[in-house]
C-alpha cells in the first residue's frame, strides 16, 4: 500500500535533514506504530505520505513516495487525499467548521457529493469513530477526547485506504487516550484500512500487536513486531517534605470557575516545603484552574488561597512570581525574548535578581540542556523539545521556592521527559517544591512523593504516591495506574 | 456577575427562528430608515420598538456587555446637541445656557439614530447563530471560499482571545509588569505579547491548510451543502412587512422632500 524509497527532505533554512534516505514498505491492512524521540522526523514522514510536505512546505526533496500505486510527489493533493487521511495532533487546529455535523460533512460537501450520500457516509463515519451521540453538538462544547473522535470521523467519512494519526492523544488524559486507541483499533479491524499511528505512548498499543517502526534523526533504526514489555520501572525516589515548617500553600474551601461555570468547588489543600506533588485527573477536572488560583492569576470566587503566607487576592502576581515559577502547557505561549540567553534570563531580569551567580547557573543549565551553543539563536528556531527545556531553564534560573508545571511532558519522549524531571528533582533536593500536573503514571510513581487526583473540580484522592495509586485502582481509574 | 458577551444567545424566540438573511435585510433597512425618516418621534418609536425586542428575544439587555457604554454615549451625544445647537424657539435660557427647540430635536435625532443602529446590531448578533449566517450567505450565492473565511474567523477569534489571556498570564508569571508607562516600554510589551500569538497563529494556519486540502477544499468551483437553512412562513411575514416598510419610508421621505 505504501512504498517509500530513499526519501530525504530538508526544510529550507534548516542545517540538517528532517528525513534522510528513508525506506519503508507497508502492506495493505497493516497496523503500524511509528515512534522515536521528539524531532526525529515522524510528523514529517506523515506529511510526506499525505503529499503535503512537497506542496505546502519549502524544502529540498529526493526519493520516491508511492501510495496505492500513486506517485505522491507528482500527483495533485486532491487525488492523494482520496486515498490518505491524516488526523493531526491537535483536533482544534484542524477543524474547519463550528459543529460536529458540518465538520464531518465538510470533506464530502467539497467533493460535491449529493446530500443523501453525505448523510449516509456521515452516519457511518460517526458510528465507526464512536461519536454518533455527538452529532448534534457544537465543536466548542466537546471535550478533548470527543474532539479527537470527531476529527477521526471527519477523515473516515472520505473512506480513505490509509489513515495516519499524528500523536492523536498527546493532549488527552489517560482515560480519553485509552478510548481513542480503542477507536483506532476498531477502525482498523472493521474498515480493514491501513493504519499508521505516530505515538510516544506505545505501551497503550501493545495489546493490538502492531508493527513497530522506530525513527531517529530522520531515519528508520528499527522495524519489526512490537517487543515484549521490559521491566523498565525504576525505583521510586522519595523526597522528604519539611513537615515542621508552615505550609507553602494553604487552600481553604476554594471555589473558582470561568464565565459563571464552576470548575473548582470547596477545595482544600496544603503543600509543605520539599514536596514533589503530582496532580492528575481527567481533562477539565480543574487541575489547571488550581494552578492559576495558586499564582493569583484567577481570583477565588469563594474561599481563600494563601501562598507563602500571602493572600493571593491581595498580593500582585508579579510579587508572588518572585517565589513561584509557572511553566505553562504550550512552549510557544511563554517565549518572549529574542535570543536563547535573553529568554533564559528573562524572568530573573524582570524580577531584578540577575547577578553573576544567576548568570553562572543559567549558563550551566543551558549547557546541560544542549543549548550552550545556541545562546544567540532566536528561541523560535529551536525544536519543540529544546523550547520545552528552555521554558524550564527560564523558571529554574531564579530558583523560585515553588514551581508549578502544567503538562510539561506533552509531546516529550521518555528520554527528554526524564531529563526534565531530573532537573526538577535537583530543585527539590536543593530545598525547592514542585507541583506538577501530568498524565504520566510511571513518572508520578518514580518522582512524586504525593499524588493529588481530581474529579469534577474536587480532590478525590490525596495521599503519598504508593497508597494513592492503590486508592485509584480501587476507584476503577485503571488508566491512571498503568 | 460578569456581563454577558456580545455574542449569539441561544433561544427559540421568533427572532431566533427568522432566517439570518431576513434579519440581515431588516438590519440594513432599519439602519437606512432611521436616517431617512425626518421625524424625531418616529425615530424614538423605532428605539422603543427595538427595546421591546430584547425581552421578546429572551435577552436581558442590561446584562449584555457594552450596554452602559452605548447608553451613556447616546446621552452624551444628545447633550452636546442640546448645549451647542441654537436653532428655533428658545425653550430655556439661564445665563450662558440656552436650550432651543432645534437643539432638542437634533438631540432626539442623533441619540435616537445612534441607539437604533446599536440596538438593531445587538438584536441581530444576539439572535443569529453566526454559522447559520455564513451558510445562509453561501446558499444565497456568496462564493464558498469567502463563506468559510468567515467561519474560520468565527472559530479562531475565541481561540486567539483565550491564547491572548494565556500569554498575558505567562508574562505575569515571568515577572512582567504592565504598570510601566513609557512609549518604549509599551512597544516592548506589545512585541512580547504579539510575537507568541503570531507564532501560534502561523502554526494553526499550517495545520488548517493541511486539514482543508486533505478534505478537498477548493477542488471544485462549487460545492454541495448538507445544511438546509429553510425560510418559513415567519420569514414570509417579516419580508412582507419589510416591503411595506420600504414603501412607507420611501413615500414619507419623498412626501417630506417634495413638500
Amino acid at each position: 500500500m505504501i512504498q517509500i524509497e530513499g526519501l530525504s527532505f530538508c526544510f529550507r533554512g534548516s542545517p540538517q535533514y528532517a528525513l534522510y534516505d528513508l525506506n519503508l514498505r507497508v502492506e495493505a491492512g497493516a497496523f503500524v506504530v511509528i515512534t522515536g524521540p521528539s524531532g526525529c522526523g515522524k510528523s514529517t514522514l506523515a506529511l510526506a505520505i499525505g503529499g503535503y510536505l512537497f506542496r505546502q512546505f519549502d524544502g529540498e526533496a529526493t526519493g520516491n513516495v508511492s501510495v496505492a500505486g500513486m506517485d505522491v510527489r507528482n500527483s495533485p493533493i486532491y487525488d492523494v487525499a482520496e486515498v490518505v487521511g491524516l488526523v493531526q495532533q491537535n483536533p482544534e487546529a484542524q477543524f474547519c467548521t463550528l459543529t460536529v455535523r458540518d465538520e464531518v460533512a465538510f470533506g464530502l460537501e467539497n467533493r460535491c457529493l449529493p446530500r443523501a450520500e453525505i448523510r449516509e457516509r456521515m452516519a457511518w463515519a460517526l458510528s465507526i469513530a464512536g461519536a454518533e451521540h455527538l452529532s448534534s453538538r457544537s465543536l466548542a462544547s466537546l471535550s478533548g477526547g470527543e474532539k479527537q473522535k470527531v476529527a477521526i470521523a471527519a477523515m473516515m467519512a472520505a473512506k480513505p485506504q490509509v489513515l495516519i494519526f499524528d500523536e492523536p492523544t498527546s493532549n488527552l488524559d489517560p482515560t480519553a487516550t485509552a478510548e481513542i486507541f480503542e477507536v483506532i483499533e476498531h477502525i482498523q479491524a472493521k474498515a480493514g484500512i491501513t493504519v499508521l499511528v505516530i505515538e510516544h505512548k506505545v505501551d497503550y498499543l501493545r495489546r493490538f500487536q502492531p508493527r513497530l517502526v522506530e525513527m531517529e534523526e530522520g531515519r528508520i533504526v528499527r522495524d519489526g513486531p512490537m517487543p515484549p514489555p521490559g521491566n523498565k520501572e525504576e525505583a521510586p525516589r522519595s523526597p522528604q517534605a519539611v513537615t515542621s515548617s508552615p505550609p507553602l500553600v494553604r487552600v481553604e474551601n476554594l471555589h473558582a470557575g470561568y464565565n459563571g461555570h464552576p470548575v473548582l468547588s470547596d477545595l482544600s489543600l496544603e503543600i509543605q516545603p520539599g514536596e514533589f506533588v503530582s496532580v492528575m485527573g481527567d481533562n477539565g477536572s480543574g487541575k489547571t484552574t488550581l494552578l492559576h488560583c495558586l499564582l493569583g492569576l484567577r481570583p477565588p470566587e469563594k474561599g481563600r488561597v494563601e501562598m507563602l503566607g500571602h493572600d493571593t487576592r491581595q498580593t500582585p502576581v508579579s510579587e508572588l512570581a518572585r517565589q513561584v515559577g509557572f511553566v505553562f502547557q504550550n512552549p510557544d505561549h511563554q517565549i518572549f525574548a529574542d535570543s536563547v540567553w535573553a529568554e533564559a534570563t528573562f524572568a530573573a531580569r524582570n524580577l531584578g535578581t540577575l547577578d553573576k551567580t544567576t548568570e553562572g547557573r543559567v549558563t550551566d543549565l543551558l549547557i546541560r540542556c544542549g543549548l550552550g551553543d545556541r545562546l544567540d539563536d532566536h528561541p523560535y528556531r529551536l525544536s519543540y523539545g529544546q523550547k520545552r527545556r528552555l521554558n524550564l531553564v527560564s523558571v529554574l534560573s531564579y530558583r523560585p521556592r515553588l514551581i508549578l508545571l502544567d503538562e510539561l511532558l506533552i509531546g516529550q519522549d521518555s528520554a527528554h521527559a526524564t531529563f526534565l524531571l531530573d532537573l526538577l528533582w535537583e530543585h527539590v533536593l536543593e530545598g525547592g517544591t514542585v507541583l506538577m500536573v501530568n498524565h504520566a503514571p510511571r513518572i508520578t510513581r518514580r518522582y512524586a512523593s504525593r499524588l493529588v487526583f481530581f474529579n469534577s473540580g474536587q480532590i478525590v484522592v490525596d495521599a503519598p504516591t504508593g497508597s494513592a495509586i492503590a486508592q485509584l485502582r480501587a476507584l476503577g481509574k485503571d488508566a491512571y495506574v498503568a | 456577575m460578569s456581563p454577558e458577551r456580545i455574542t449569539y444567545h441561544p433561544g427559540d424566540s421568533f427572532l431566533h427562528r427568522l432566517h439570518p438573511l431576513t434579519k440581515g435585510a431588516w438590519l440594513i433597512f432599519g439602519t437606512v430608515a432611521v436616517f431617512v425618516v425626518r421625524n424625531p418621534w418616529a425615530v424614538l418609536a423605532v428605539v422603543a420598538l427595538l427595546l421591546a425586542g430584547f425581552p421578546l428575544a429572551g435577552v436581558r439587555l442590561g446584562r449584555v456587555r457594552g450596554t452602559r457604554l452605548f447608553a451613556s454615549t447616546a446621552l452624551l451625544l444628545g447633550l452636546l446637541q442640546v448645549l451647542f445647537i441654537r436653532e428655533g424657539a428658545v425653550l430655556v435660557e439661564i445665563g450662558p445656557l440656552v436650550i432651543t427647540a432645534g437643539g432638542v430635536e437634533a438631540a432626539f435625532y442623533v441619540a435616537g439614530r445612534f441607539l437604533s443602529v446599536v440596538l438593531l446590531s445587538y438584536l441581530f448578533v444576539l439572535t443569529t447563530e453566526p454559522n447559520d449566517l455564513a451558510y445562509g450567505l453561501m446558499r444565497a450565492g456568496l462564493p464558498y471560499r469567502y463563506g468559510f473565511a468567515l467561519i474560520t474567523a468565527l472559530r479562531l477569534v475565541p481561540i486567539f482571545e483565550q491564547e491572548g489571556q494565556i500569554v498575558y498570564n505567562a508574562q505575569l508569571a515571568r515577572g512582567v509588569r504592565y504598570d510601566v508607562r513609557s512609549p518604549r516600554r509599551f512597544l516592548t510589551l506589545a512585541r512580547q505579547f504579539v510575537l507568541p500569538l503570531l507564532v501560534s497563529a502561523l502554526g494553526k494556519v499550517d495545520a488548517l491548510a493541511v486539514s482543508m486540502e486533505g478534505r478537498c477544499f477548493g477542488k471544485y468551483p462549487a460545492r454541495t451543502f448538507l445544511r438546509q437553512t429553510q425560510a418559513t412562513w415567519l420569514d414570509g411575514v417579516a419580508m412582507g412587512l419589510l416591503v411595506l416598510g420600504v414603501v412607507a419610508v420611501g413615500y414619507w421621505s419623498l412626501e417630506i422632500g417634495g413638500s
